[in-house]
């Protein structure tokens, strides 16, 4: 069996282009591990989104030199989307062919290493937007920037985006340090996958660094909530701070006018958030507190869509990502244990166990271990299933009661985010997957909503979200996070 | 384009002229099989035969207990696993060295799997065996210990004679894979008492595919190939005798030109050690001393082995290297690791090994094509910082 390398890649090797690196660059990338015997770096040099200097450098087989070299003639002088669209592909086609078998690796090292050059410039360029998460701009054009995780929702929305003649430049966030293969260099990755999917539909591929935003913004929130006593919804927060604005920055950096997302929800007039076409999917409920002005820009091509649908697209085109798993759960923490992940941060006190009356019961681990509704794990016994229907941090106390005790016909909401009219509130939804609830809305006078239930509602817990929609269920008016429940 | 200058006679040698037309005659026209009773069986056999006379000569054998066999590879295996499986059934423990060739390592790998004991030999920062720990390896219940002569990567020659020898005390037979030594080390199997060795005819200047083992008289090890009985029973299948009488010639000449040809490997692969003296952090893998003659072995810090092989093909110059990358994780050569070297080094290792008809001009003409590579791949790489 033939495995030689072709005359191009031993000419890069020999005559490599662009070799060295720029003193002062706009970004810098580095991929590989000399562990590995491969290490590839870039640094660039941009100006008005163009690739105005390119220089690479390689410790590593013929094909890692060749791949930078021939990578680096195809993006010099190129504007930052069009480079972002070269593929593995086009380097190949570029070094004459497949690389021998088992050097395909070096394809992917030198893309990688440029496409953190590209990373590293964002991140330059948002500086404190990146921290902070605002942004709120606008740019112009039937252009998105569209989120990809490399799933099969995010792949049929870029594909969506792109049949319905959008201009389409996708990108992935990198977001805490738990994600499949982020630690190492030889085993897969999250981005890798999702930049071979977007370059699969001919499409560019960015990748944004927001660890530091998300760490303060969703992981930070997510422990000290536990701690105050709070259940905590990690994707509500994200969508709050990080995934609209994230995008939007990178959408005017581009002067892109709209952002898009897999989420399962439309945007209605308002503009406002309005119910999927499949309602099972229905992600109103993690969405309402992306601001108003982004959602103006934004974009959801899945509203139109049932996943089975979504899924028979993906197949349909040929989209390798058509039979990934639905993604589940909390996703900086892959093995669901939150208990664990919480008590790894925060030093948990042992506390009292009481009832509703004040009495003692017994004795727990600490008030992070426990949530509004929990059943399992009080180790009280008792003759009737106990429920917590209270966590009071401050005394270090866990409330149980029975079943019944977690009734509440009342919920005061606070943190408004609204989209239309109060007036138009006419029925609250207080958990994810339930069915919203008829309820009156008062304003109190410290700002927040109180909403007087028409029937009681189980295990309301604080830290939730209340998702406020109109009296036909189709649109959501506004959201707040539960402050308490009352019966 | 011109001939590359070749620099990479461990891997293989050219083949000698006069070695092809040895092997002319049984190429082309009629042809007999070695077992038939005509005429022109019988001159094959007797091409057979003389060519044992010329190898059995080269290592102070008598002839019939040589064996022809298709290279080094097969010769390892009958001896290992033929003298293991054909062992007493309490004898279950064999010995070999941290530094075998692949042809002796995955041999004892495949007897640990029948159910053997192995005890693997370390060595020291040159790739040497010690004596003293290889004979404390060595139990009343081995029945086979095996070290390389001479390595085919850093060129370390070993022991070998004190090693055979501690065999010999206890009745142990021993196995050496000579693949790398015959012709470039005296060798003599009435001196040395070696049970069994392994020698192969292209890295002699003969053809490729063609082997023999040295088998002491009165050792029957198990045949791994079954069928006509040929080569004593040892190796049934009819021989190549092309590629014999080839080796026979090839062998030959060895015996006649091997003190001119050490001397001259020598004077060249002390002119590229000079060389490469003068290009910063390029360090040379085993002895000064106890290595082969034209070994020469370095590891060249900063630039990885693959890319400054092919570079230096490039530029005409064909040398070895010492790993391979695949799939973005490189596999380092087990020799290095047994040295005590990083694993990040094993990846930059290149081998360049003379023959006897390379020329001062061409080693000349390498150091500097060397050099101008070296500092190419040096400028381009993240990882060296001058």
């Amino acid at each position: 069996m033939p495995d030689r390398y072709t005359p191009q890649v031993i000419d890069h090797l020999v005559r490599p282009r662009n070799a060295g690196e720029i003193a002062d660059p706009s970004g810098r990338g580095e991929s590989g591990h000399e562990a590995c015997g491969d290490v590839a770096s870039f640094t660039v040099g941009i100006s008005d989104n163009v690739l105005e200097e390119v220089r690479y450098r390689a410790y590593g087989c013929a094909a890692c030199v060749a791949a930078g070299s021939a990578l680096s003639e195809l993006v010099e002088g190129q504007h930052i989307v069009e480079a972002a669209r070269i593929s593995k592909a086009d380097i190949q086609e570029a070094l004459g062919g497949p690389l021998p078998l088992g050097k395909e690796h070096a394809l992917t090292l030198a893309l990688d290493a440029l496409h953190k050059a590209f990373e590293d410039h964002w991140n330059r360029t948002a500086g404190e937007m990146l921290l902070n998460g605002d942004r709120t701009g606008g740019g112009g054009g039937k252009s998105v920037v569209a989120a990809m995780s490399g799933g099969v929702d995010s792949a049929v929305t870029a594909l969506l985006l792109e049949e319905a003649g959008y201009d389409v430049a996708t990108v992935t966030f990198r977001l805490h340090d738990g994600e499949k293969g982020s630690r190492s260099c030889c085993s897969p990755d999250t981005v890798l996958f999702a930049r071979d999917t977007a370059h699969r539909m001919g499409l560019p591929h960015f990748t944004l660094n927001l660890k530091e935003l998300f760490n303060k913004r969703v992981m930070r929130d997510f422990v000290g909530s536990y701690q105050e006593g709070r259940t905590p919804n990690p994707c509500v927060a994200c969508n709050a701070h990080v995934k609209f604005h994230a995008s939007a920055f990178l959408a005017d950096e581009l002067g892109y006018h709209h952002v898009a997302t897999g989420h399962y929800a439309r945007v209605e007039e308002g503009p406002t958030l309005g119910r999927p076409a499949d309602e099972s999917k229905d992600q109103t409920y993690v969405l309402w507190p992306v601001p108003q002005e982004l959602l103006a820009r934004t974009v959801f091509p899945l509203g139109d869509y049932t996943k089975t649908e979504v899924r028979a697209i993906a197949e349909e085109r040929g989209l390798a990502v058509a039979y990934t798993p639905e993604s589940q759960d909390i996703c900086f923490i892959p093995d669901g244990n939150y208990r664990r992940f919480v008590r790894k941060t925060v030093a948990a006190e042992p506390g009292d166990v009481v009832d509703r009356e004040g009495q003692v019961l017994g004795r727990h681990g600490g008030v992070v271990d426990f949530t509004v509704g929990q059943r399992r794990g009080i180790g009280v016994s008792a003759p009737t299933p106990l429920y917590v229907t209270e966590v009071r941090p401050s005394s270090g106390q866990v409330v149980v009661g029975r079943k019944r005790d977690l009734e509440v016909s009342e919920v005061t909401v606070r943190d408004l985010n609204l989209f239309l009219d109060p007036g138009d509130a006419a029925c609250v939804q207080v958990r994810y997957n339930s069915k919203p609830v008829s309820c009156t809305v008062e304003e109190a006078s410290d700002g927040a909503w109180i909403a007087r239930l028409d029937e009681p509602v189980m295990g309301v817990a604080p830290g939730q979200s209340a998702v406020f929609y109109t009296a036909d269920g189709s649109r959501v008016v506004g959201g707040g996070v539960v402050a308490r429940g009352a019966a | 384009m011109n001939e590359p200058v070749y620099l990479d006679n461990a891997a293989t040698t050219p083949l000698d002229p006069t070695v092809l037309e040895s092997m002319l005659p049984h190429l082309g026209g009629r042809r007999g099989n070695p077992s038939s009773l005509h005429a022109l069986g019988g001159a094959a056999s007797d091409a057979v035969e003389e060519a044992r006379v010329q190898v059995a000569a080269l290592i102070g054998a008598p002839a019939e207990e040589v064996l022809f066999t298709s290279g080094g590879t097969e010769s390892d295996a009958i001896a290992v696993l033929g003298l293991a499986r054909s062992s007493p059934p309490e004898k279950r423990h064999v010995v070999v060295s941290c530094v075998e060739h692949a042809a002796v390592r995955e041999d004892a790998k495949r007897l640990e799997r029948e159910g053997f004991g192995v005890s693997w030999v370390g060595v020291d920062g040159d790739g040497l065996i010690d004596p003293d720990e290889f004979a404390a390896a060595l139990r009343p219940d081995t029945a086979l210990a095996a070290v390389i002569w001479a390595n085919n990567e850093v060129g370390t020659v070993e022991p070998v004679r004190e090693l055979a020898e501690l065999c010999l005390e206890r009745g142990i037979p021993f196995h050496t894979d000579a693949v790398q030594a015959v012709g470039r080390v005296p060798i003599d199997v009435s001196e040395v008492p070696v049970s069994t060795l392994a020698l192969s005819g292209h890295k002699l200047y003969g053809p490729q595919g063609v082997g023999a083992l040295y088998v002491r008289g009165g050792l029957a090890p198990e045949p791994v190939v079954y069928g006509g009985g040929q080569e004593n029973g040892l190796r049934s299948g009819t021989q190549n005798v092309a590629g014999i009488a080839g080796l026979g010639k090839a062998a030959e000449l060895a015996r006649e030109e091997m003190e001119d040809r050490i001397a001259h490997e020598r004077s060249l692969r002390d002119r590229i050690l000079v060389g490469v003296e003068g290009i910063p952090d390029v360090t040379l893998n085993g002895p000064r001393g106890r290595r082969l003659a034209n070994n020469v072995h370095l590891t060249v810090s900063g630039v990885e082995a693959e890319g400054l092989v092919l570079f230096l093909d490039a530029l005409g110059y064909a040398v070895g290297s010492g790993s391979a990358c695949s799939s973005g994780g490189h596999k380092a050569s087990p020799v290095l690791l047994a040295m005590g070297r990083p694993e990040r080094d094993a990846f930059s290792v290149v081998r360049i090994t003379v023959g006897k008809d390379n020329t001062a001009e061409e080693v000349d003409g390498f150091l500097e094509s060397f050099g101008a590579a070296v500092a190419q791949l040096r400028e381009l790489s993240p990882l060296y910082a001058g």
